[in-house]
């Protein structure tokens, strides 16, 4: 509640007399660039909530940097947290038991964006966008563990109705090289390798945003993530799909979103009631708030 | 399905809302553009509203929707022309002004309100000064006749697309003898 306060008071401070940018939507993607020698700073919060059973609330928090090389090429790093609290769930595997910790560095990230189309002159936006994330701290567990990612994406954008409506899609692609460290005080008979494992994920994403008053966008997007390992072939699947609303500014602008899961499938975990969900490496919903500032 | 997130995800929302002022940047008022894009002439307003057959034609015409039916136009002394016009912004409108000649050729353009947060380099008295001369029928589109502002492509595209539906409207509506 602090930090929501201090964002809430860094927002206030930054609510200059103007307005407008960027990342109408949580989680797809935009295709266009910052202006050469522009920058962004963003603030991102995702809380992922609820595998059906005992307690589960993750939260991840990245402040990201993003800089204009050129109109058409953006580089950017991040620095990642995490807090975690779950209890009463433990699943083979994943979740050894209960684990509750407050802020904790987690990682980071350096990525850069190149547009290929400018969606406003013409006529439809094209970007690729690449990515390599390194982490120490298992997202789902809170256990330790080191991951190094490198993700693609192409990002397609267009614009109708004079860019009043804005429409994304997204598809992408991340490998993953993982290793987990041993844990100690183990459940009998509970399963935690600890051998490097290979993932590969693919991505798709769309979305839609209106632009419903000066300033205010209402969106709506959907994700589809699935997952295969190695070992087991596919592992998961998820169908993500929620709404967002966005307030863009002249000097800063902030996105706020709910994405429940809609629809999901692969590994489950004993007992797993909601059968029609992926809940092991994600949960019923998440919620994502962005906030960006503009240099 | 539970639902138990935190109410505090709210308040950020909440404190935009209240923190968020509607000042803008006013670079010129009305009349101060006018006496800009045509100094000491007397301009007296003309009323005109589009009819859906006039409205239609004037969007075949320039390719550009019409989203506001009802004209804000001015004749000048020296039969030059003032137009007032709106165009979508990133976020908000930009209003600008279109000034024409007697023959229907642009004479200026100006900005009266731009609030995005990147774009500014719209109001460049050189970007402007592309438009000084074009008539109906000139194709006015970005990367052709019009060169792109690198970081500003949706104002300058849409202040471009507006300019090809006023010269529209004035050639097919308001002074249909040019």
């Amino acid at each position: 509640m602090t930090r929501t306060l201090l964002l809430a008071a860094l927002a206030c401070a930054f609510a200059t007399p103007a307005f407008a940018d960027e990342n109408l939507f949580g989680y797809v993607r935009g295709a266009e660039t910052l202006p050469d020698g522009a920058a962004e700073l963003y603030f991102k919060a995702t809380e992922r909530n609820d595998k059906g059973a005992g307690t589960y609330r993750a939260t991840d928090y990245e402040v990201e940097y993003e800089y204009g090389v050129s109109d058409r090429f953006n580089i950017s790093g991040a620095l990642q947290a995490m807090s975690l609290d779950t209890s009463g769930l433990v699943i083979d595997g994943y979740l050894p038991g209960d684990r509750e910790f407050g802020l904790r560095a987690s990682g980071f990230e350096v990525s850069g964006k190149y547009n290929i189309l400018r969606p406003a002159a013409d006529g439809f936006g094209l970007a690729l966008r690449g990515g390599l994330e390194h982490s120490w701290i298992d997202k789902h567990s809170g256990q330790d563990k080191d991951t190094t990612s490198a993700d693609f994406d192409v990002l397609m954008q267009k614009y109708f109705l004079d860019a009043q409506l804005v429409w994304v899609g997204n598809v992408g692609l991340e490998a993953t090289y993982a290793k987990r460290k041993a844990i100690a005080d183990l459940p009998a008979d509970f399963d935690w390798p600890t051998n490097a494992e290979m993932e590969v994920e693919l991505k798709a994403g769309t979305g839609v945003s209106y632009r419903f008053a000066p300033n205010w966008y209402a969106s709506l997007e959907a994700l589809y993530e699935t997952e295969f390992e190695t070992d087991v072939g596919q592992e998961r699947w998820s169908v993500f799909a929620g709404p967002s609303l966005h307030y863009g500014g002249q000097r800063w602008w902030a996105t706020l979103t709910w994405l429940p899961q809609l629809r999901g499938g692969g590994e489950q975990y004993a007992g797993q009631a909601d059968t029609n969900l992926h809940l092991i490496e994600k949960t019923r919903q998440e919620a994502r708030l962005k906030l960006g500032f503009n240099f | 399905m539970r639902r138990d997130f935190h109410v505090h995800w709210l308040l950020l929302p909440a404190t935009a809302l209240v923190a968020a002022p509607a000042a803008a940047t006013t670079y010129f008022t009305v009349e101060q553009a006018q006496q800009q894009l045509l100094p000491g002439q007397a301009l007296a307003p003309v009323a005109v509203t589009l009819t859906p057959a006039q409205a239609e034609a004037i969007e075949k015409a320039s390719g550009v929707r019409v989203r506001d039916k009802t004209l804000k136009v001015w004749r000048a002394a020296n039969g030059g022309w003032f137009y007032l016009d709106q165009v979508l912004g990133k976020h908000e409108f930009i209003t600008y002004a279109l000034a024409l000649d007697a023959q229907g050729a642009v004479t200026g353009v100006e900005i009266l309100d731009y609030r995005e947060t990147y774009g500014g380099a719209v109001r460049n008295p050189k970007w402007r000064a592309q438009f000084t001369g074009k008539k109906y029928g000139a194709p006015l589109k970005l990367d052709a006749d019009i060169v792109n502002l690198s970081g500003a492509t949706l104002s300058s595209a849409h202040i471009t697309d507006g300019v090809r539906r006023l010269l529209a409207t004035h050639a097919l509506v308001v002074a249909p003898t040019h």
